[in-house]
């Protein structure tokens, strides 16, 4: 094998030229072919599959598979305008259109313009006229080159039941004429709020995934992070934007250090900050800086300050909980929710104290929303546990282990029961022994 | 030493139904394996055949041209290894770690036949 030619390819590669791919050709063909189009591409990289085993990789792959989509495309147009004499003349112009089309992939305004293409595709796809979870599996299709299988186990939904959302929203794509467009002024505020929304849906729907478990789902999190690195960097960039990316990339930072050698859940408290990602914690701090442009505090401004100064503490001990529970405040009055509420009531105990924090977890005990969320009665075991109530925080326990986690979850949740039992006892500790913890 | 074909065959259909991910991954597979028998120096030549435009050629004097009898069957020989090995069981350990097999297509396995006095 010569020098000149790759061996390795880059990664993903096939992945994000896919929705390029799709981009690109349907800029030049309208969104009217968005099936013809993803036909041709899937078959330039089923061509590449067929090939390069029995030859080399091509010294330029991507152009290779570019050039092998815009001819696959090209010839289903010609076999429709065949087919179908109406349509012939609409053909022509869209054949003339593509040959015309010049550049290749590697050279920096071909790059550049693709990067417009993929913007205006992700926009596109995730139009408000869309329904949400609709948006979502389309972005990761059409602009993220997931597969139907791939979106349906991150999503853990049947690959049928994707599929006819895909359908429906292309149908609609096509009823409604939405074209690929760059929207601007008052037109761009709620395409790019709606865009914000499918980002942080896809982001939290992969930080929800637990290492080793499902690899596809944790791919949702460097998916998410891509496209909103797409957005910040370009044009219609705001400083929500901004936040979002921020907010994303501190977390996703610590991903690493979530889960331990054995596979078992780690505390932010107690986890490893060195093991973090230095470079995702720098772009966080990057973006941060950047959002706070302007006057705007929305509620991912919030989230991102929050990740920010853990992010910034050396150290468990070292943490800001006075100005996190600040923030947790403002945030739950700018979204009043009770997963937030509980979050905040984790700030309140680290800065006020965990009497209070049980105090005003009474509060929430009786939200419909949580009755069937595990963290509930899980963050009551682990305050009950910090008052050296060992009894109680074990019933805490034991009620969250009855309601749906994943198993590393599961697992953390039993390694907090074990420890009830090495509490010290209290007064009437011998009238209320549990056969369940081997007293 | 003798040299030997190896004729992968494979569901084409297969293939359509992967991810891009998953496409880019046997890819990488592919080359790798490649790779490995270029670094043993037993690499002769390899081929993909083309899935379009095969035809059978029968008859001499009234020589006939017909698509072939593959068109109808699910499995296609997608394209060729020839490689070099000391004996038939060496070039099955060769075919082992052929990423084909784990993709769920098979291999025919063909001896060269050497001939005798070169």
């Amino acid at each position: 094998m010569s020098d000149a030619t790759p061996t390795v390819l880059v990664d993903h590669l096939f992945r994000s030229r896919s929705g390029q791919m799709v981009a690109y050709l349907t800029r030049l063909l309208g969104p009217q072919y968005l099936d013809l189009t993803e036909e041709a591409v899937q078959e330039a990289l089923v061509k590449a599959l067929q090939i390069w085993p029995y030859s080399e990789i091509p010294a330029n792959p991507s152009g290779w598979l570019f050039r092998v989509a815009r001819n696959v495309a090209l010839d289903a147009i010609r076999h429709r305008a065949l087919v179908d004499q109406k349509a012939a003349s609409l053909a022509a112009s869209e054949i003339a259109r593509m040959s015309a089309s010049a550049g290749s992939p590697g050279e920096a305004e071909f790059e550049e313009q693709l990067r417009d293409d993929e913007l205006r595709m992700l926009l596109m796809c995730c139009h408000p006229a869309l329904p949400r979870d609709a948006r979502v599996a389309l972005s990761l299709k059409t602009v993220g080159g997931f597969s139907t299988r791939e979106i349906a186990r991150a999503f853990l939904s049947e690959e049928s039941a994707i599929a006819q959302k895909l359908v429906r929203a292309k149908r609609q794509i096509r009823s409604e004429n939405i074209v690929l467009e760059l929207p601007n002024g008052v037109e761009l505020v709620p395409r790019l709020d709606s865009t914000l929304e499918v980002i942080y849906l896809m982001f939290n729907e992969g930080y929800a995934a637990q290492s080793g478990e499902n690899l596809t789902r944790q791919e949702l999190c460097g998916e998410a992070l891509r496209i909103a690195r797409l957005l910040a960097d370009s044009s219609v960039a705001t400083p929500e934007v901004h936040a979002l990316l921020a907010l994303m990339a501190l977390q996703a930072a610590r991903l690493p250090a979530r889960v331990d050698s054995q596979g078992e859940l780690v505390l932010l408290e107690d986890q490893d900050r060195s093991a973090w990602d230095s470079r995702l914690v720098a772009l966080g701090f990057h973006h941060f800086a950047l959002c706070s442009e302007g006057s705007q505090l929305s509620a991912y401004h919030l989230q991102a300050a929050i990740a920010s100064a853990h992010a910034s503490a050396k150290s468990a001990e070292d943490t800001d909980w006075q100005m996190i529970l600040g923030l947790y405040t403002q945030l739950l009055a700018q979204c009043p929710s009770p997963v937030i509420a509980l979050n905040r009531i984790v700030a309140v105990a680290k800065a006020k104290g965990t009497q209070q924090a049980l105090a005003e977890l009474r509060n929430l005990a009786d939200d419909d929303a949580l009755q069937n969320y595990y963290l509930l009665p899980a963050v009551e075991g682990s305050l009950l546990l910090e008052t050296g109530n060992g009894l109680a925080a074990a019933q805490s326990f034991r009620r969250a282990l009855e309601l749906p986690c994943s198993e590393p979850e599961k697992r953390f949740l039993e390694r907090k029961l074990a420890q009830c039992v090495d509490v010290p006892p209290m007064n009437n500790w011998q009238f209320h022994q549990d056969p369940l913890l081997g007293l | 030493m003798p040299n030997y074909m190896l004729l992968l065959h494979n569901d084409p259909t297969d293939w359509k139904k992967m991810s891009p991910e998953d496409m880019q991954k046997a890819i990488q597979k592919f080359i790798a394996w490649r790779q490995k028998l270029d670094s043993h120096k037993i690499l002769v030549g390899s081929g993909k055949l083309r899935d379009d435009g095969g035809k059978v050629i029968r008859g001499k004097d009234h020589m006939r041209v017909t698509d072939g009898p593959y068109s109808e069957t699910r499995e296609v020989l997608g394209g060729y290894f020839m490689i070099t090995a000391a004996n038939y069981a060496a070039a099955v350990e060769q075919c082992r770690d052929c990423p084909g097999l784990e993709y769920g297509g098979t291999i025919e396995l063909r001896e060269v036949e050497p001939v005798p006095g070169t």
